[in-house]
């Protein structure tokens, strides 16, 4: 059984984010980049199944700009057997859509059973691709697993995250898209022998032609959902800020506490 | 009467969900702005054994309430529900669609976005009239930034809705409840509902805890929870966390507050080391107060904080605990 991770280079927590100069998005100078936290369990969860002997192969593959290979480098050291990246300048400011046409007829031909990603990016934290593609494709989708069982070779059993605590269970037909959300597993590191290995994996690098799509259709200047701006989020009634020695605002928020709430 | 907002109703075994009517109360809201009458707006009930549902929403913001029943829509798929939202949504020609931003109306709003070929805005903390387009403003980066966005000229528009983007629809309405074909066969479906059932069993329960303490990825391991723990322990409280903290296994599943975790609703909250994603900001936001600590001032956590304290927690919150055991005596 052959199975696919979407992935994404997203931004660092810890990076310092500024907005670029137009106010549109981010500035990207300063960034540093790593692996999509989500996308990280994504991998794993594949990786666990590999090691079962019920997936045969994990394939990686992402849509960026060149930097983004790293990730896909990330994932073969972590395990994945090989990785396409689906790199054009005519992509930069693609809509969600467009990337999941985009990554569907990067995938023709491929025949996954099982395709994973991320619930969402931690960049625009859309959470969309997995289900589109899934419609696209028209096979049944999953989103934010936190339990993935595959019961024979043709169906697949996910618990899905639901408000206060509870699980949705839900039996998918094979192939199917599933997304999934943080805390399913524990995400393995790269070993140095996996780093080492990776080296001799590979990345196949395509483009919009390879793909016989047209940039008007799938690209930045074809996009219908468009940032208009971004903006610092307003402080709203905003918090008084205490200031002073410790122990002089520890008494200051007790007072606070007890005129506020009567708890103490 | 035509359509110019469907509203995707949310429902458990029968009982309407909140997010319905805030939805209808967004709706009305849209509605208002642009003159449309509230008799375009109408809501999509997906289920079975929901008669009563239908009459409530019908009596509380739905002109016309769209009911699909049937077997094979009688447990929540993807699968099954994209197709009813589609074949409604084609049928209806609404402006506009929206869902609740809640696990199942995230589920299958990119299903039916893929499927009437339109993009789609997730996780909306509002809708507004600016130079003639509708623009959608949430939040991106987990909070750090608002974003607001446009859906060009394709229709319908499609939306998933954050709790709380507009009050809940309270007004009676006398709509009508019209039933249609599910139009799904259970043989058609790739998907199969099971069950839902309860997550990892846990001795904890937030929702009814009156004094809640949070810590967040500031506090760096599990091993450092002590000085959350003991603030709770002195204020007679509950510990909670933020998604990263149980992600990392430093407090199990239970403690989590946020929209994937419990909602949370204390007189006293107090969040330490905890930035204030969104994520984690919508399940605690109805609390009566709320302190937070963090190093960062320019955490978002300090914008629904009532008093904050930019600073060390390992520093102000073992000097709270002291100050709340003396002033307990």
């Amino acid at each position: 059984m052959k199975s696919l991770v979407l992935v994404k280079q997203v931004p660092s927590a810890d990076s310092p984010f500024r907005l670029n100069s137009s106010g549109t998005w981010i500035e990207e100078g300063n960034l540093t980049f790593g692996l999509n936290d989500y996308d990280r369990y994504a991998l794993e969860a594949l990786l666990k199944l590999k090691d079962a002997g019920k997936v045969a192969e994990v394939v990686a593959l992402t849509v960026g700009p060149e930097r983004a290979a790293t990730v896909l480098r990330t994932c073969l050291a972590t395990g994945a057997d090989r990785a396409i990246h689906v790199k054009d300048a005519a992509l930069e400011g693609s809509d969600p859509l467009s990337l999941a046409k985009v990554i569907k007829a990067a995938i023709q031909g491929e025949g996954f059973s099982l395709i994973m990603a991320g619930l969402q990016a931690d960049d625009d934290n859309y959470g969309q691709i997995g289900p589109l593609l899934a419609r696209l494709l028209d096979r049944p989708s999953a989103t934010a697993a936190m339990g993935l069982e595959l019961r024979d070779g043709t169906t697949v059993r996910v618990e899905r995250e639901m408000e206060n605590n509870r699980l949705l269970v839900v039996d998918l037909t094979l192939p199917a898209v599933i997304t999934v959300q943080t805390g399913i597993n524990e995400p393995r590191y790269a070993s140095l022998k996996g780093i080492m290995a990776a080296k001799k994996k590979e990345i196949r690098t395509v483009a919009l032609k390879d793909l016989g799509l047209d940039a008007a259709e799938v690209g930045g200047r074809a996009a219908r959902l468009r940032t208009v701006r971004l903006a610092s989020p307003p402080k709203g009634k905003g918090a008084e800020i205490l200031k002073g020695p410790a122990d002089e605002i520890a008494r200051e928020l007790v007072k606070r506490i007890r005129e506020k709430t009567g708890v103490i | 009467m035509p359509c110019k907002v469907l509203v995707l109703a949310e429902h458990e075994g029968g009982a309407v969900a909140g997010i319905t009517y805030e939805l209808l109360g967004m709706a009305h809201r849209v509605a208002g702005e642009m003159g449309w009458a509230p008799a375009e707006i109408k809501a999509l009930l997906i289920g079975s054994g929901i008669a009563g549902a239908a009459a409530e929403i019908a009596a509380r913001g739905a002109a016309e309430v769209i009911v699909a029943e049937g077997p094979a829509v009688q447990g929540y798929t993807g699968d099954a529900w994209h197709r009813v939202v589609e074949a409604v949504a084609k049928s209806e020609s609404p402006e506009m669609v929206l869902f609740g931003h809640t696990p199942n109306g995230w589920d299958v709003a990119p299903l039916v976005a893929a499927g009437l070929g339109v993009p789609l805005a997730t996780e909306c903390s509002a809708i507004a009239r600016e130079s003639g387009a509708f623009r959608f403003s949430r939040k991106a980066f987990n909070g750090k930034f608002v974003q607001v966005i446009d859906l060009g000229t394709a229709r319908p528009l499609l939306a998933t809705m954050q709790k709380g983007a507009a009050p809940a629809f309270s007004a009676a309405t006398r709509g009508r409840v019209r039933p249609v074909p599910a139009g799904v066969g259970e043989a058609d479906l790739r998907a199969r509902f099971v069950e839902i059932k309860k997550g990892q069993a846990g001795a904890v329960d937030l929702t009814q805890a009156a004094i809640i303490v949070s810590g967040g990825r500031g506090l760096g391991g599990a091993d450092k929870f002590a000085v959350i723990r003991d603030l709770a322990q002195a204020l007679g409280g509950q510990v909670g966390a933020s998604r990263p903290v149980t992600d990392m296994g430093w407090l199990p599943h239970e403690h989590q507050v946020g929209s994937s975790g419990v909602t949370v609703s204390p007189k006293l909250y107090i969040a330490c080391g905890i930035s204030g994603a969104i994520q984690h900001i919508v399940g605690m936001r109805g609390s009566g107060y709320i302190v937070a600590i963090n190093k960062d001032a320019e955490a978002p956590i300090f914008g629904v904080a009532d008093v904050g304290v930019v600073g060390d927690l390992f520093e102000i919150v073992p000097a709270l605990t002291k100050a709340v055991k003396e002033a307990k005596g």
